[in-house]
């Protein structure tokens, strides 16, 4: 299996129907790890306990480079942006959406780091991710009561049980729980968020890299889902935690901006898992259409099934067009843009539900058995619509950027 | 109130600090090995500072620059002066910037130098910093 490579220094321009020279060689070495790597073990993973979790997938994608896609170069990354990483997301997930976000919050998890512009944090964490043997990070913010909403109002009633910080000579004190986060069983560090004690609201939200073998931390129960089994989606507990002052990130009080800022920047990424989605089972109905005799001819001949293939092409390509738009853009604007990695989740996250639903009647009963993996696809499908913007959340965002018309 | 009252009271503290920190051989050779070019559009009021490994140029841009930087110059003051968190500068929209996301990854350590430059010569120029 070829290694990924740093790309040149002047990588050419990528066009939204042409993707430059480098990324297509980065999208053929990802689709080779997925087809010979993540193809055979995702349906025994999917069927494993839920707190399996396969090690050697993640190690055979750290040997291309796959955890240190955007890690800057002179942390032994490759330097790539949210594009390469759209891409290679859209690749896995066409195999299994699971192992794409094992890989994804990883990321997530580099990504405060890497937005704080804080050389010391980043020559003290990035390097991790360049090392011999795989280390995965996580992003931590999700709790029992906020979810969609990050920010506790000051006068809810439950204020006081989010997780907070306080300020303790030179370090800070943790405590509280985490609920559903992603590689929070098996990541080195976690990119916590926590409410300044006494500052429920945006203002006392900051953000901590967090030790997950630190004294205090628990981590807690692997959530039993119904898809995206191959990762783990796990409660953090913070007992007491204390974590030295050089690891906020960005100060007190960033945690709601750099949050806002990841979560834009992170969108187009989940489109492409979304469309490789839609794809993977596209490609399945698609080989069976042409396969499958009913009436003396094949499926892709009747012309019921032959609409229903024609739309699901659609669908997937323009899934991809809006990732690619997305990521483009988040790659050469900051602040991120709203707008574009929204729609590009919204539809995306839509086309992936109708494909796969698509695509198992076009299977019939083979859709629905379990040795075809058809029906893990509609069941990731699903799950890829709650994260990182559920499509209320989406609709809001995009509604308030129609009438937003601040010039650059 | 603006912190710069004149629009020679900008170009001569912003000039003066990427002309110290052009002058810096580790910092001309980070740009130099990075490839960078970087306008640094400032407003309210208009100064543009445009740097290449070497070279500074004040209202003037010679070549098209990598990455493109906007922000005023009331923010530019507080984020130099260390009163302005970068993360937040940027979420807020405060500071805005066009151009490959990976070289602005590289390019935002190298600013460190002038995190520490600033506050003096903002004092010696009769600005609070």
């Amino acid at each position: 299996m070829t290694m990924l490579q740093t790309p040149p220094v002047e990588m050419t321009a990528p066009t939204l129907y042409q993707l430059s020279p480098e990324l297509q060689a980065l999208r053929e070495t990802v689709r080779e790890f997925a087809v010979d790597v993540i193809r055979p073990r995702a349906l025994a993973n999917d069927q494993a306990p839920a707190d399996h979790f396969d090690w050697d997938v993640v190690r055979a994608g750290h040997e291309i480079g796959l955890l240190r896609l955007v890690v800057p170069t002179a942390y032994g990354g490759l330097g790539l942006g949210e594009l390469g990483v759209a891409v290679a997301l859209e690749e896995i997930a066409a195999e299994c959406a699971g192992t794409a976000l094992i890989f994804g919050a990883a990321m997530l998890g580099q990504a405060p780091v890497l937005l704080s512009g804080d050389p010391q944090l980043q020559a003290r964490f990035l390097p991790l991710f360049s090392g011999d043997d795989p280390v995965l990070a996580c992003n931590a913010i999700t709790e029992e009561l906020a979810g969609c909403d990050l920010l506790i109002p000051e006068s809810a009633e439950f204020a006081t049980d989010v997780v907070t910080a306080r300020r303790e000579g030179d370090h800070y004190v943790l405590n509280g729980s985490k609920k559903f986060i992603t590689n929070g069983r098996v990541a080195h560090y976690a990119t916590t968020f926590a409410n300044m004690e006494g500052e429920p609201g945006a203002t006392g939200l900051t953000c901590f890299v967090v030790d997950l073998d630190s004294p205090g931390v628990v981590r807690g129960e692997v959530a039993d889902k119904m898809g995206y089994r191959a990762c783990l989606g796990t409660e953090l507990h913070f007992t007491d935690v204390r974590v030295p002052e050089e690891n906020v990130v960005g100060g007190e009080g960033a945690g709601f901006h750099i949050n806002i800022a990841q979560m834009n920047m992170a969108r187009a990424a989940v489109a492409a898992i979304s469309t490789g989605i839609a794809r993977g089972a596209f490609e399945l109905a698609k080989a069976w259409c042409d396969e499958r005799v009913q009436g003396g001819k094949r499926l892709r001949e009747h012309q019921f099934s032959a609409r229903k293939l024609a739309e699901m092409a659609a669908k997937v390509d323009a899934s991809r067009m809006l990732y690619l738009r997305a990521a483009h853009l988040a790659d050469n604007e900051l602040p991120a843009p709203v707008y574009e990695p929204a729609v590009a989740k919204l539809f995306a996250d839509r086309a992936a539900i109708e494909v796969t639903e698509d695509a198992m009647s076009l299977m019939g009963a083979r859709g629905y058995v379990r040795e075809h993996r058809m029906e893990k696809y509609l069941r990731d499908a699903l799950g890829t619509r709650i994260y990182e913007g559920t499509p209320e959340v989406l609709a809001l965002a995009i509604t308030e950027s129609l009438y937003d018309d601040e010039e650059w | 109130m603006p912190v710069f009252q004149t629009k020679a009271q900008a170009d001569e503290l912003f000039g003066d600090l990427f002309r110290i920190l052009a002058a810096d051989p580790d910092f001309a050779g980070e740009l130099e090995r990075h490839r960078l070019t970087v306008a640094l559009v400032h407003t309210k009021p208009d100064v543009t500072i445009y740097l290449a490994p070497g070279e500074v140029h004040v209202d003037e841009v010679p070549a098209p620059p990598v990455l493109t930087v906007k922000m005023s110059c009331d923010t530019a003051h507080a984020l130099w002066a260390g009163k302005l968190l970068l993360p937040l500068a940027v979420a807020t929209g405060k500071l805005r910037v066009r151009g490959s996301m990976a070289k602005v990854i590289e390019f935002a350590p190298l600013l460190h130098p002038a995190f520490d430059r600033y506050p003096d010569l903002a004092v010696a120029a009769g600005l609070a910093a």
